[in-house]
């Protein structure tokens, strides 16, 4: 039994000792971070809620934490209804599936930057192909450099793009496993088109449809390098998002105490948003063992 | 329910249109972007874009004289990817076989851990391990960034290896343990073949985000281990809105291998982001 042990305590350690080198010891030292005044060269001093206040009366803070609400909510929900649209066209069944599927991919490979650098040629104010066709249109295209309003729109149309694909495969996957018996019942009751969508396939799918917004708002809420490589936060900070005050708060204004504060408070939400999954987890997780 | 022919036209249509629409959302800017950097100067801004060119290497041959450093940092995102890739698929690997196999309170309270850390945000530990690094002389390097890497996707891939491995029945186990074989034998010669697939998707997983990553990159390299897509911005952010075509050339060179990877392993991706997202 204890040769058992240790073999099972083996087996699991090299990941277990990544996990808590890189995550969980640095997030304990993160949130003890929170609570002091520190930054380079100097000692921490204890200070107590301070760091937390004075980001929550921050009106950047405030700013970025709004502007990754709207990027995120916007991204999460377009995703959600285009690739469930995409689902069920694919489930039809296609021509060419195998070869469509790999287009529809290709986005998952593309870097963020690489992603950047072609967002930013399609919408380039004076030679942009989408600006040109926009104007063609009679409408005006996206000053994403000047006004803020814009450069958001930007990187909440990047972020759509690279993470559609994952979206897709997700609620493309778990509509192939819906049985087709439930079909073949509705279409023998009359069901029309609508009611077979609203009555059949929606309920079975809300399952995989919530843990796939679940897994991209967790997601969606790190958005960093989308906005840092497309608008650096600014014109005038105004298209910052938390990551990026973070960032900021860390590296360019030595403000320790106050990024660690936002930090914990990054990790907090994400755990709330998660709580619901988690629990459901924890119970499973009992029952199994 | 049989439909009339015109409904039917109508529907094959509208379908047909759809998927074009897919299509150019999907491969637009892709396309857009690799054609182009083979375009003269001239032809880049053409509108509607050129589809016949007279194809050109000049926007190669500007970036190998102007950015010697990417193709250095090409290098070490190939050798940081590899490493990533090795040290997540073995570290998951044992941890989905010990998942998949065993049943303990501990066990179990380590599994859900490694899914409550995935929700923690990479910035957020940036933080805590800049000073860290630092200290240890670990900032700057490439073991550094691969454990990173493959930090963010042991979890992923323990429950990933888990569904595969949990395929796998125990009786093989239970045989080769009669033939006196240790676990560790029965893990390399039994397990590890039949699983080899699960080992492919963690591998796809780690690769394209080891190989895209950017935040990590950013923060703890300055020159020797510098990546890729790290340089890649720096074409971007020195960029005067003339050189279109060499920052082209070099978004093709840093996608195109992915992309090609990708492409190649797609159905162990498909299979493991079924397995891993839906599990966990």
């Amino acid at each position: 039994m204890r040769e058992n042990f240790l073999t099972r305590f083996l087996l699991v350690a090299p990941t277990q000792a990544m996990i808590w080198a890189v995550l969980v010891v640095p997030s304990v030292y993160l949130a003890w971070l929170s609570f002091h005044s520190s930054s380079f060269g100097a000692d921490a001093r204890f200070v107590g809620w301070e760091n937390y206040a004075r980001i929550l009366s921050d009106g950047y803070f405030w700013r970025a934490l709004g502007n990754t609400a709207i990027v995120v909510l916007v991204v999460v929900h377009l995703e959600l209804l285009l690739g469930l649209g995409m689902a069920l066209l694919f489930a039809q069944g296609l021509p060419f599936r195998r070869l469509l599927i790999a287009c529809v991919l290709a986005p998952y490979a593309v870097s963020e930057v690489a992603a950047v650098v072609m967002w930013r040629f399609l919408f380039d104010p004076d030679v942009g192909h989408v600006s040109y066709l926009l104007n063609l249109l009679g409408l005006p295209g996206l000053e994403w450099a000047v006004t803020p309003a814009h450069g958001l729109v930007l990187v909440s149309l990047l972020s759509i793009w690279m993470h559609l694909p994952f979206t897709f495969m997700i609620l493309y996957a778990a509509r192939l496993a819906l049985p087709g018996e439930v079909y073949e019942a509705a279409k023998i009751d009359g069901a029309s088109v609508w009611q077979t969508f609203r009555n059949v396939t929606l309920p079975l799918l809300m399952p995989a449809m919530l843990m796939a917004m679940l897994f991209r708002l967790i997601f969606a809420f790190r958005l960093f390098s989308e906005v840092w490589l497309l608008t650096g936060g600014g014109p005038a900070r105004s298209t910052e998002v938390v990551a990026v005050y973070l960032y900021l708060e860390a590296f360019r204004y030595n403000a320790f105490g106050g990024a660690a504060a936002t930090g914990w408070i990054m990790v907090v939400a994400s755990l709330l948003m998660a709580a619901p999954y988690l629990w459901r987890l924890a119970k499973e997780q009992r029952g199994d063992a | 329910m049989r439909r009339s022919l015109p409904r039917q036209l109508l529907l094959g249509t509208l379908k047909l249109l759809a998927v074009l629409a897919i299509l150019l959302w999907s491969l637009g800017p892709i396309a857009l972007i690799v054609s182009s950097s083979f375009k003269p100067e001239g032809e880049i801004f053409a509108v509607p874009p050129r589809l016949t060119f007279q194809p050109t290497f000049q926007h190669y041959v500007s970036l190998w004289q102007h950015w010697p450093d990417f193709f250095k940092a090409l290098g070490n995102s190939v050798i940081i990817t590899a490493l990533a890739t090795v040290i997540a698929v073995f570290a998951s690997l044992l941890a989905g076989y010990a998942y998949s196999r065993f049943r303990a309170r501990w066990l179990a309270g380590s599994a859900f851990l490694l899914i409550v850390v995935r929700l923690i945000p990479p910035i957020v530990t940036t933080l805590p391990l800049f000073p860290v690094a630092n200290a240890l002389g670990l900032q700057d390097t490439h073991v550094l960034l691969a454990v990173l890497y493959a930090t963010f996707f042991v979890s992923l891939g323990s429950f990933v290896m888990r569904a595969f491995i949990d395929q796998i029945p125990k009786e093989m186990d239970e045989a080769a343990a009669v033939d006196g074989a240790g676990r560790l034998t029965t893990l390399w010669r039994i397990i590890m073949p039949l699983a080899a697939q699960g080992m492919m998707a963690v591998a796809v997983f780690v690769a394209v985000y080891a190989w895209n990553e950017f935040l990590f990159a950013f923060v703890f390299t300055s020159t020797r281990a510098k990546t890729a897509p790290l340089v890649l911005a720096e074409v971007v952010g020195s960029f005067d809105g003339v050189e279109w075509g060499t920052l082209f050339a070099a978004a093709t060179v840093q996608l195109l291998p992915v992309l090609l990877f990708v492409w190649i392993t797609q159905k162990y991706l498909v299979a493991g982001l079924t397995a891993g997202a839906t599990k966990g």
